[in-house]
């Protein structure tokens, strides 16, 4: 099978870049193991700040419309970050005092919405926070179960009844100015979250739950849609294992289900993101990339790889692919004239691009720009 | 008479001292427990959890062997519902000398192990993780036990018996009228309190901690800090205790217990200083994997969980530098005979395994110098939850047709999962899913077993002891904690404090899965939850 362009990994990098490509009239095809860092997407472009036309139309095109104001976002332990570009679920304040009275809803039986941690992080802020459950005759089935009260299936619950729960928060609700929700809400339509804030009289505030994220996997659903419709081929479930290079030039690929066939492309691009999603593979002693063998910057001494306190930042985290020229990938000491870094596998080697969502999504339009010219 | 005056005070809640606290309750004694940190903080939660045989020692060391094997039978009737009756094997590998397995074989018989020679094929059949090169194979009785969910029990029992527990509360000196002692001085970490209390008898239980603690008093024990490193891996790699035939050394124990398993130990002769926060080197993780793979081959394929050590308290008798020659015996010291201090007993040495006989000693002892006279019922009085034997049947008798989330909770706590049948169906939703622990289980833990912490509450749980080390149960579980505690602050700084703790057991072992896991709650925490 032969493409202008094949990429390596359906996370949010590889489906921009993937969407880039096709506009401009590319034949490409994205390879994914399926699971990506969408699936926890705090909903927040890191890095991101003044919203540049270029990517705010892309995920619009998509159905996806993100929004930046200056100020800080609620994070779902009750404390508070730097406002970036973001989801339209996710809330901006001028500043962390965003209201006089909170009203906290949970659902009854629901442990992964930290309904008691939001109320101390706003009280901080002397906010004045009741939590409340509201327990919903349809919710019974994924109570009785051990472990179906989980986000996603909340979410494919309230597609169909979030009109009951906006009744049951107006019941709950006396004096707040403010609600705070689980973001559980939309993960097939993106306008449910908008017709809730209009439901109830109280400004309504979406936090975060613990994974799989909500608004992360529509993001991905919907940006998949828009790649497809746009005529790429999207391989789910499948895994880039080697590659043919030959004097610094990528020929194809091999994957796991397609044996027999070689992936050709005169272009192609990796984002396989980093240790979780194995785009890189960590031993005892080395710390590698799996499909081309590229030069990856890391500390050679193990002992160098972790600071001792988890909650500070993690040399490891910053570990990449090395890239010259740009963003073409680096292997034995050379650039691959064809071969392009997207993502979080950039790891912290061009911290212009930023970090996280942000790095996903102005590394893969570089790619873009770079294969295009 | 006083709130605060008891017939004997108790310092230490590792498995010695709640034993001696059961064991001098059982016997109708006012008894106070006091522990600095949590219970089985010290070498009683650091170690392999193997219900010895005996046979490690049967060569070198009859005396401590005997007992391992009477007190191997009295647990498995005492303490059922924190023992898994594995069996165990000694294999012999072709680099090891095969004439020492009927030296071994003799030795434990004539300590009353029930050793068999069985044929390496049967051997590879009965254990089909066990390496396949075996040249020999002995059969023993060993098997595994939870050393969290006994010290629990044995604490909970003594409660029972009218017996008090002051956690996180740190002795800091002893009230003394001349030679004699008649209480202790303590600091209380959580509610910064500071409360006398007395007895005519205190047992300083306190593990290699008990040097100090003896020096505080005015006497000197000498003792030996051994550390001793081990592995967990991410799976029960093996169903049988898997150990070298041949005279005991490093990395040569391979355990199964619960959803892991764990290989170890070294032994290093630590600085006291140390003991306190020991790490484990990467010299010590290489040396490990490398004898663990001998044991069991897959092992080497194997996800590692974390790394952890512990130091046991044995008594100095000679200047060997591993301490591995030093006897494993059990010291009980009358500090009034041996240094002219009343009211002072010291109980050290021994280990895990025996702890029930230490606890019996110290208890006799206490006895004496009250002089009261009773019979010591421990060996034969089953702890909490241990009135049953079958875990299957007790949970088949609570729920008629148990879930296996609801089996595993009667595998963790016999008869006292009654407990968390509370009528509520969401009581069941789960929490810690790599353990399959309910929402009932902990609020049962956290009413009934003196939790404070997450840390705590993953001892008498095993929340967050599965394979993502707390990724998701933690936060959970906080909630939960939050609520009972009605203190979401503190229950902010707990959670940063458990995350640090199960990131410590990663350290030394940060690759391949474990880094994967790791990034993953690195990232979630931080970025996705902004804890």
């Amino acid at each position: 099978m032969k493409f202008d362009t094949v990429i390596i990994g359906g996370g949010l990098a590889g489906m921009v870049a993937g969407i880039g490509l096709q506009k401009a009239g590319q034949s490409t095809a994205i390879i994914s193991t399926g699971q990506n860092a969408l699936h926890f997407f705090s909903g927040t472009f890191e890095s991101l700040q003044e919203p540049s036309p270029r990517i705010v139309d892309l995920f619009a095109q998509a159905g996806i419309r993100l929004h930046y104001q200056p100020g800080v976002r609620l994070m779902p332990m009750g404390t508070f970050r730097e406002a970036a570009l973001s989801l339209e679920d996710i809330d901006f304040f001028p500043s962390a005092k965003i209201g006089r009275k909170a009203l906290i809803v949970n659902f009854l039986g629901y442990h992964d919405f930290f309904s008691s941690f939001l109320a101390e992080g706003l009280e901080k802020q002397g906010m004045q926070c009741r939590i409340r459950f509201i327990n919903l005759p349809e919710m019974e089935q994924l109570q009785l179960s051990p472990s179906e009260m989980r986000s996603v299936q909340i979410a494919r619950k309230m597609d169909r009844i979030w009109e009951k729960v906006v009744q049951e928060v107006r019941l709950l609700l006396k004096d707040e100015d403010t609600v705070v929700l689980p973001q559980v809400f939309g993960l097939k339509d993106a306008s449910v979250p908008g017709r809730i804030r209009q439901g109830v009289p109280a400004q309504v505030v979406f936090a975060g739950t613990l994974p799989p994220s909500v608004p992360g996997i529509r993001t991905q659903m919907l940006l998949k849609k828009r790649y497809e419709l746009l005529g790429g081929t999207f391989l789910m479930g499948d895994e880039a294992l080697h590659a043919h290079v030959h004097d610094g030039v990528v020929h194809s690929i091999v994957t796991r289900n397609l044996d027999n066939h070689y992936l050709e492309a005169r272009s192609f691009v990796l984002a396989t993101g980093t240790f979780f999603s194995k785009g890189l593979r960590s031993n005892p002693f080395a710390i590698e990339e799996p499909v081309f063998g590229l030069d990856v910057d890391y500390a050679t001494e193990r002992g160098e790889w972790f600071n001792a306190a988890f909650a500070q930042d993690q040399p490891y985290m910053q570990y990449g692919v090395k890239t010259a020229d740009g963003l073409h990938a680096v292997k034995d000491g050379q650039p691959l004239k064809n071969l392009l870094v997207a993502g979080s596998i950039l790891g912290g080697t061009h911290p212009e691009l930023g970090s996280g969502a942000g790095l996903a999504v102005r590394s893969a339009l570089e790619v873009v720009d770079t294969i295009l010219q | 008479m006083n709130a605060n005056e008891f017939d004997v005070i108790i310092i230490g809640g590792g498995i010695t001292g709640a034993g001696t606290q059961r064991d001098c309750a059982m016997r109708g004694l006012r008894t106070l427990l006091i522990e600095r940190s949590d219970i089985a903080t010290g070498a009683t939660g650091r170690n392999h959890g193997l219900l010895h045989s005996g046979a490690r020692y049967a060569v070198n060391d009859a005396e401590s062997a005997e007992e391992c094997i009477k007190e191997n039978m009295i647990l498995r009737k005492i303490a059922s519902h924190c023992i898994d009756e594995t069996d165990g094997l000694f294999i012999t590998l072709p680099e090891d000398d095969l004439s020492y397995q009927q030296t071994f074989v003799d030795a434990c018989l004539r300590a009353g192990i029930g050793a068999e020679i069985i044929d390496p094929d049967l051997a590879r059949r009965l254990e089909p993780s066990v390496n396949p090169q075996l040249i020999g194979a002995v059969k023993v009785p060993d098997g595994s036990v939870d050393p969290f969910r006994l010290c629990a029990a044995n604490m909970l029992d003594a409660k029972l018996h009218g017996g008090q527990v002051r956690l996180q509360t740190e002795v800091t000196g002893f009230i003394k009228e001349g030679n004699t002692i008649k209480g202790v001085h303590t600091h209380n970490h959580q509610t910064g309190e500071d409360v006398d209390y007395y007895a005519p008898v205190t047992v300083n239980a306190c593990g290699i901690w008990g040097h100090k603690m003896a020096e505080m008093a005015g006497v000197h024990v000498g003792m030996f800090p051994a550390k001793g490193a081990l592995l967990i891996f991410a799976h029960r790699v093996n169903n049988l205790v898997i150990n070298r035939c041949r005279k005991p050394s490093n990395a040569d124990i391979l355990v199964p217990g619960d959803t892991v398993c764990i290989i170890g130990t070294t032994s290093t002769r630590i600085p006291f200083e140390e003991c306190d926060n020991v790490a484990v080197t990467p010299e010590e993780v290489t040396l490990l994997i490398t004898e663990g793979a001998k044991l069991a081959p897959s092992l080497s394929q194997t996800r590692i969980l974390r790394a952890y050590a512990g130091v046991r308290p044995l008594v100095s008798a000679d200047d060997d530098p591993t301490g591995r020659n030093i006897s494993r015996g059990i010291v009980c010291l009358d500090h009034e005979e041996r240094d002219g201090i009343k009211g002072f007993i010291t109980i050290t040495g021994g280990k895990l395994m025996t702890y029930r006989l230490m606890a019996e000693i110290a208890a006799d002892a206490v006895c004496r110098k009250l002089a009261v006279d009773k019979k010591c019922q421990t060996a034969d009085i089953p702890l909490p939850g241990s009135e049953e034997s079958s875990y299957e049947a007790v949970a088949q008798k609570i729920w008629e047709t148990p879930s296996t989330a609801q089996k595993a909770a009667a595998a963790r706590m016999g008869t006292r999962a009654a407990r968390i049948r509370t009528g509520d169906k969401r009581d069941e939703a789960l929490i810690c899913e790599c353990e399959e622990v309910s929402v009932g289980e902990i609020n049962a833990a956290i009413d009934r077993l003196e939790v404070s912490s997450l840390t705590d509450l993953r001892r008498r749980t095993r929340v967050g002891m599965g394979t993502c080390q707390g990724e998701f149960c933690a936060c959970r579980a906080a909630g939960l904690l939050a609520k009972a505690h009605g203190c979401v602050a503190r229950e902010r700084k707990d959670l940063e404090d458990f995350l640090q703790e199960r990131w410590k057991g990663n350290l030394p072992i940060g690759w391949g899965d474990t880094l994967r896991e790791a990034e993953y709650t690195q990232w979630v925490y931080k970025h996705v939850l902004g804890l």
